[in-house]
């Protein structure tokens, strides 16, 4: 029997597609205060602003992120979701995790909680939606003593890392992201479970320019697998692809006939750079104007791959809309060694470079990107000790003026002043 | 010549006493001590909420600082309306 009359959600039930309002009202029967978010939301489309009240004091002992406090501003009308926080747990790199795993995750949401989840948030985090301060607790500790799992980021904290499929499942990885995701999660524990910076930070890694994870949009440190020797080729692959032995794509356009391959069209022609051409049936790439995109490998799998020698790119400061618009992450570093027998160290130092640099000169509730965008490339390139390459220059400058440094001057910025005046007239 | 880390808690709980909002941003602990590194900082502000001296206040996307006696959590506060 529904507690609130909800005839402007109830629209939402009327189409063919799967309907959230349809699984709160099943999810009420055994939790009764979802009624009371159907209840809210629908005051919320009536009065076209939300009722939810922003932040709080929540959390548990020890841990300064994980849960973001929620709390109706109408408890009295709506006293199952009075207290309605959001937990987040920290995902299994990849998001590789057994069903035995999710249901223990349900159950122990049934205890504690609504029932309701997200799988995932835009994190990454398995997330459990809408529980009371008492239950945060117990929940914690069942969560981390009998799941082995524990809270993820949020807050002024560095978020929950996230990363592809990468060597576990993909051919074109380039590192081994799960490796990397991992040891970066452990290694920044603190930084993840307690607030550090003067915003949110996100690490996210994809193994290969493809970017399954969207790391280059999504992340303030971006790990991209890529590759600084040359395409991997099979000639005789190019020519069945040519002569239609194999699909293009993996086969991934099978659903119509789109009919013979072309690889001028389709590959030669949609290559960004403009740097491979046939000769005779020959296949040529000129590997130094290559810009990594994955394309022609994406289209012949069975004849070009990533080439041998292999890292990653690093990007930095990708964010959505807050201060200004969205942006994308900066290429910075163009090719570092992704060694886990260092422990990633080489990883490590960039990291530690930036949050030094951001932590001092980032305003409260700046993202790095931000913090780039307001002091200039040029200087954050200084700062990170990374000569400047044509591949940093977004367009061509438009500021006539040229800025030496000191030690760019013969002789630096430092004169005589005495000895100029005996040469030049007063 | 940087302050030993319990003259900058006592500098930081001393900020948070007579700030005019009582949420403050880990930047605005900098000051305490411009010779002590912002890692440091942030680490010694982490340590007060551990001995209770301070607390944090998040919005979910952002985490503020602030004397326990100087903030109300939203039950408190619900409970002190109810009994005004
Ligand atoms: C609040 C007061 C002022 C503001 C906001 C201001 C702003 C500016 C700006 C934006 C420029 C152009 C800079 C450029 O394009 O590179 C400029 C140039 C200049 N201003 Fe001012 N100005 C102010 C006061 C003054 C005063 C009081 C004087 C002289 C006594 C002065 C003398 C000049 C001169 C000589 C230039 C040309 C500099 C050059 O081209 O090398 N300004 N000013
Ligand atoms: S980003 Fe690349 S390596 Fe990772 S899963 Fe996608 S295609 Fe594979
Ligand atoms: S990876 Fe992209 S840029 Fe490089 S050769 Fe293939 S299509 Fe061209």
């Amino acid at each position: 029997m529904p507690k609130h009359e909800t005839p402007l959600l109830d629209e939402l039930e009327k189409g063919p597609w799967p309907s959230f309002v349809t699984d709160l009202k099943r999810q009420a029967e055994t939790k009764p205060e979802c009624w009371d978010i159907l209840g809210q939301l629908e005051l919320s489309f009536k009065d076209r602003i939300t009722h939810w009240k922003h932040g709080g004091i929540v959390g548990v002992f020890g841990y300064g992120g994980g849960i973001v406090g929620r709390y109706s501003d109408s408890p009295k009308e709506f006293p199952g979701v009075a207290h309605f926080h959001t937990v987040r747990l920290n995902q299994p790199s990849s998001k590789f995790y057994g069903t035995k795993k999710l249901r223990e995750i349900c159950d122990l949401w049934e205890k504690y909680g609504s029932g309701m989840t997200n799988m995932h948030g835009s994190t990454g985090d398995l997330v459990l939606l809408g529980t009371t301060t008492p239950n945060l607790e117990p929940l914690f500790y069942d969560l981390t003593h009998d799941l082995n799992m524990d809270l993820g980021g949020s807050g002024s904290n560095l978020r929950t890392p996230a990363c592809c499929l990468g060597k576990a499942r993909c051919e074109w990885s380039c590192i081994d992201t799960q490796a990397l995701c991992h040891h970066l999660t452990m290694h920044y524990q603190d930084e993840i479970h307690r607030p550090a910076f003067p915003y949110k930070f996100k690490f996210k890694m994809s193994g290969c320019p493809n970017d399954c994870v969207a790391a280059i949009a999504r992340s303030d440190f971006a790990v991209i697998g890529t590759w600084r020797d040359d395409i991997r080729m099979d000639q005789d692959a190019v020519k069945g692809y040519i002569n239609g032995d194999f699909p293009a794509n993996g086969g991934s356009h099978a659903g119509r006939d789109w009919g013979k391959f072309n690889i001028k069209k389709e590959v030669l022609d949609l290559c960004p750079t403009n740097c491979m051409w046939m000769e005779g049936d020959e296949l040529k790439i000129d590997n130094s104007e290559c810009t990594r995109c994955m394309h022609c490998i994406n289209v012949m799998p069975r004849a070009l791959r990533p080439g041998a020698d292999q890292g990653a790119t690093i990007c930095v400061g990708a964010k959505a809309p807050i201060l200004d618009g969205a942006q994308f992450a900066t290429m910075t570093i163009p090719f570092l060694k992704i060694d886990p027998e260092t422990e990633f160290e080489a990883v490590i130092e960039v990291i530690e470079k930036i949050w030094d640099w951001w932590m001092e000169v980032g305003k409260n509730r700046e993202r790095v990107g931000e913090t780039i965008m307001r002091v200039g490339l040029p200087t954050f390139l200084k700062v990170m000790e990374v000569d400047i390459i044509p591949q940093h220059v977004r367009e061509p400058r438009s500021n006539p003026y040229v800025f030496w440094q000191d030690e760019e001057v013969p002789g630096g910025f430092e004169r005589d002043v005495i000895e100029f005046r005996k040469k030049h007239a007063q | 010549m940087a302050l030993s880390s319990d003259e900058i808690k006592a500098a930081m709980l001393a900020k948070a006493e007579k700030a005019p909002k009582p949420q403050l941003y880990v930047k605005d602990f900098y000051a305490c001590d411009p010779d002590t590194k912002p890692r440091a900082i942030k680490n010694i502000a982490n340590d007060l909420v551990k001995e209770g001296k301070l607390m944090f206040w998040s919005s979910g996307s952002t985490t503020m600082y602030a004397l326990p006696s100087r903030i109300k959590n939203e039950e408190t506060r619900d409970e002190a309306e109810e009994n005004k």
